[in-house]
């Protein structure tokens, strides 16, 4: 069986042990480093360093920094950033290491800038509805913060009370509720941003619409090769007057998803609408008890919000909806201990699987949501192919699926089946139309994928953008473009030509 | 010129040279010629032709916002996406679609609403303007305060470079962190950095019902503290726009104050009357029903394009402004303060998002760049800025039409080196000169 994915590190726990900057410039590094963090803000023990040897993505690839910088403000960063610029030394940013995809994984070593020292809520402007907040504060705080008056910060991925306003620009992270309100790009207004030559630059802000390129735009989603953000002007929004939360329970997957397209055609907007399959409810329900039915093949978990009038007619047109796909019961939260409880299971999806699985890997695609049923068909039938479980859990209002395939590392062969079966799937979800990544972005787990979606055209455009921030290619190295496509290796004008891609 | 070889790739009908170019001019210059290319394939070839021969272009849609930015540096070509005018593909029950650029934002509406589902940008000038237009422009309509900008809106994108590559950015589904987003670059970019070819975007349902009020304001604070309250609220309004005397008047209401309007089923829009009118009353207000709504959403989205009810005496200049959004009173105070005597200004604000948008009148050029200049001052102080959209020629050696360029100017420039070195695209006409 062949696979296009990945032509390297395929294998189980690849480790590599460092860049191998010569020790004397490692020395004169860490020395610096010293100087201008302080010696407490700087890792240089191999076994500390083994902590940031990968994120949340724990296949394929290991390797720890030559050592970890701890900054506490904008000037700092610039500082170490100037440092390894002048030195030729590639450096990475890293926020809590919960991305998905590798996108904080050092590929070979080099300084890796952590900004979990770097976490004030610098400014929580009421009556313009936005924030200011340093790239190392926790999403929850924001959140918890904006709260108390009366106002929410809406992406909310899952590792919200761990991951960093940092991280989630890095990889415009998204969320349950990001179907309404849109993913993090949608609600940045602006960043100071550490160039990968050290320049610092205040990019956007509160004041919106200003002439000029998107370059906020740009770099939200980069995974941090454009350059270093250290502080986050985001949106706030005012919290709705009422929330009603839905659990619709069907028999089979395909009546599920076929309600998801009716609520949407139907021109309902539910501020989140999550599936959830006949597999993971039982992981969930062996480990929460949230209530989903055992005996259900899918179910779904429906938010609606707004003005309590609004959501009262929507909820009617909804439970219709899916009462026509013959769905077996509508249930709706009563209290906020049933609505909290719903949610709960949802969130301890990941927590209840390891409990069933000694590891899983968590896929990441999005396909427009009439093709849900098709898809969800496709990917069981891979599933059985390799012979191995795959349960489905998704933001399927967004047509955002999450398959997640089951590992043993203890079955020889199991991580490599897993790995080609993820490959399997990402290649039938871009045949539907869809996209290799809604949330997770592309980090080292995808890059083979992207020329599945892009033409070699397309990716030069890419690269101009990157060679216009980074030039020198130190700045998070490796990550997002195939491997031979890196860039330095490209041109910007060898890449000019009449190819036309592929619509 | 290899006037032969173009027309040759779009055919003589297509390729308009001499007379008849009066149309596509532009401070004063006229184009060689104008290109009328029918398909992507055409647009490729000229482009790749025009990279070889270092002509100029300007990118040309409905030509009705082309007074922003400063004159081309080399006008050559008008590239006219008009003929590029399909609805490509519409899947209601995804909420998306994809449409060529060169599609009349009107017919484009038309189209998406047989199917009850619209794009929500209220661009001026639907009937002339061009999706490609408004998304090389970014210009955005009062509707943004509930639905967003074309950045939010746009999903991906396919484009023509300079030297003829034509290449996608983003997807055609609603959520992709697929490597850069490429997309935002070309939207606002003013075509310099690439001709938007086609587009897809994320649609809504046409609302069951859409209604609106005025809510008198005897001066802008108190609008604005209205505005603030009610965009702090739970309501879920589609328009917020504080209006002053004329701009309110050209719109079809009485006199200065807030526009609202909110959507829905129409007992879900009665609810939200019912709070809509508790909270103008604690201002000492009331919202009085705007009659002919849709008549008044158009003049709302046209102001201050077209003609706010003037007759025909003075010099004008149409500006775009951006403050915080708590600070549109502030702002609408502070450039009628910094108004000299004899001249007017006209202006509405999108309170939500800080957008202000006006018109400015004088009896000479003197006075009009003077205004216009003191306006800016104004809300730079207040760290705003003011782009002017349009001016007489003779007045555009007085003011600088961007004004002070923003922080990052050199990145900018950088990319525009990168993705059109010989700078055919639309050459000089955008923010320091790019």
């Amino acid at each position: 069986m062949s696979v296009v994915g990945f032509p390297f590190f395929i294998g189980t726990g690849f480790v590599m042990k460092g860049s191998g900057i010569a020790p004397e410039i490692r020395a004169r590094l860490i020395q610096a480093c010293e100087r201008i963090v302080e010696a407490e803000g700087v890792v240089t023990d191999p076994e500390e360093l083994r902590v940031y040897d990968c994120d949340a993505f724990t296949f394929l690839h290991r390797c720890p920094p030559d050592l970890v910088v701890l900054p506490t403000s904008t000037s700092q960063v610039a500082e170490v950033v100037r440092l390894c610029h002048k030195l030729g030394i590639p450096f990475l940013p890293r926020g809590a290491g919960t991305g998905l995809s590798g996108g904080a994984t050092p590929l070979a070593g080099g300084v890796m800038i952590v900004l979990t020292r770097m976490t004030r809520i610098l400014d929580l402007d009421l009556p313009n509805r936005s924030a200011t907040v340093e790239a190392g504060c926790v999403n929850l705080w924001l959140t918890k913060a904006a709260e108390r008056h009366g106002l929410f910060y809406a992406p909310d991925p899952a590792s919200q009370p761990a991951c960093t306003i940092g991280g989630n620009v890095g990889h415009n992270a998204g969320g349950p509720h990001c179907l309404k309100y849109g993913v993090t790009t949608n609600h940045v207004l602006g960043a100071t941003v550490v160039f990968p030559d050290g320049e610092v630059l205040r990019l956007g802000g509160k004041v919106g619409d200003a002439p000029g390129y998107d370059l906020v735009g740009v770099f939200t989603g980069a995974e941090g090769t454009l350059g270093i953000c250290t502080e986050v002007t985001v949106r706030l929004m005012p919290q709705p007057e009422a929330v009603k939360t839905i659990l619709a329970v069907f028999r089979t997957i395909e009546e599920a998803s076929n309600s998801v397209s009716g609520v949407i055609a139907r021109g309902i907007i539910p501020v989140a609408m999550e599936l959830i399959d006949r597999e993971t409810i039982q992981a969930v329900e062996a480990n929460v008890k949230a209530g989903y039915p055992l005996e259900a093949g899918a179910v779904l978990l429906i938010e609606l919000d707004g003005p309590r009038a609004e959501i009262e007619a929507e909820a009617v047109s909804v439970a219709a909806i899916c009462h026509r796909q013959g769905c077996l019961d509508v249930r709706v939260a009563q209290t906020e201990e049933e609505r909290a409880l719903l949610w709960k299971g949802r969130k301890e999806i990941a927590g209840s699987f390891s409990r069933i699985a000694h590891q899983y890997y968590l896929q990441d695609a999005v396909v427009p949501r009439t093709k849900l049923p098709q898809v969800f068909r496709e990917i069981e039938a891979i599933g059985a192919r390799y012979g191995i479980r795959i349960a489905n859990v998704a933001h399927a209002g967004d047509g955002n699926v999450h398959p997640m395939i089951c590992v043993d590392r203890n079955v020889p062969g199991c991580e490599e089946r897993a790995m080609e079966a993820g490959s399997e799937v990402m290649r039938s979800c871009i045949q539907a139309g869809g996209t290799v990544t809604g949330e997770h972005g592309i980090g080292i787990e995808k890059r083979e994928y992207l020329r599945l979606m892009y033409s070699p055209a397309d990716l030069a455009v890419m690269h101009r953008v990157r060679s216009v921030f980074d030039p020198a290619g130190l700045c998070n190295p490796g990550k997002i473009f195939p491997v031979e496509d890196e860039p330095g290796a490209v041109g910007g004008s060898s890449q000019r030509g009449s190819a036309v891609s592929t619509p | 010129m290899p006037s032969s070889e173009l027309r040759a790739i779009v055919g003589a009908g297509f390729f308009l040279e001499g007379d008849g170019l009066e149309a596509y001019r532009l401070d004063g210059k006229r184009p060689q010629a104008v290109l009328l290319p029918g398909d992507e394939a055409e647009v490729s070839k000229l482009l790749a032709l025009a990279w070889e021969e270092d002509l100029g272009i300007v990118p040309w849609g409905g030509g009705c916002h082309q007074s922003i930015g400063y004159p081309p540096k080399r006008y050559d070509l008008a590239l006219d996406i008009g003929r590029l005018n399909r609805l490509l593909a519409h899947e209601p029950a995804d909420m998306t679609a994809t449409a060529q650029a060169g599609i009349r934002m009107g017919d484009l509406q038309q189209q998406l609403g047989e199917h009850g589902q619209f794009l929500p940008l209220d661009v001026s000038m639907p009937e002339r303007a061009t999706l490609g237009g408004a998304l090389a422009t970014r210009l955005t309509g009062p509707l943004r305060c509930r639905y967003g900008t074309a950045r939010d809106l746009i999903l991906g994108v396919r484009v023509a470079h300079a030297d003829g590559t034509i290449t996608k950015g983003g997807a055609k589904v609603v959520k992709n962190a697929t490597a850069y987003d490429v997309t935002k670059l070309y939207l606002g970019s003013h075509g310099t950095l690439g001709i938007i070819l086609e587009a897809t975007f994320r649609l809504y349902p046409l609302p069951e019902v859409e209604r609106g009020w005025w809510l008198a304001a005897p001066d802008p604070a108190t609008g604005q503290a209205l505005a603030n309250r009610i965009l702090g609220s739970h309501l879920v309004p589609n328009r917020v726009e504080l209006v002053g005397e004329v701009a309110g008047r050209a719109c079809g209401v009485p006199g200065p104050g807030l526009i609202v309007s909110i959507s829905g089923l129409p007992e879900t829009v009665q609810g939200q009357w019912v709070d809509l009118e508790r909270m103008a009353g604690e201002f000492a207000t009331w919202p009085a029903e705007i009659r002919d709504a849709e008549g008044a959403w158009r003049r709302l989205s046209d102001f201050p394009w077209r003609n706010p009810g003037w007759d025909g005496r003075g010099i004008r200049a149409l500006w775009r402004a951006g403050v915080p959004p708590a600070d549109c009173a502030k702002a609408s105070q502070a450039i009628r303060e910094a108004t000299p005597r004899g001249v007017v200004t006209a202006m509405a604000a999108t309170v939500a998002n800080g957008a202000l948008r006006g018109v400015s009148r004088a009896e000479t050029l003197g006075a009009l760049v003077q205004s216009l200049a003191a306006a800016r001052e104004a809300l730079v102080s207040l760290g705003g800025y003011l782009v002017v959209m349009a001016l007489p020629d003779a007045a555009r050696d007085g003011i600088d039409v961007w004004g002070t360029p923003p922080e990052g100017l050199g990145v900018m420039q950088r990319l525009k080196a990168a993705f059109d070195p010989k700078g055919i695209l639309n050459p000089g006409r955008f923010v320091g000169g790019i």
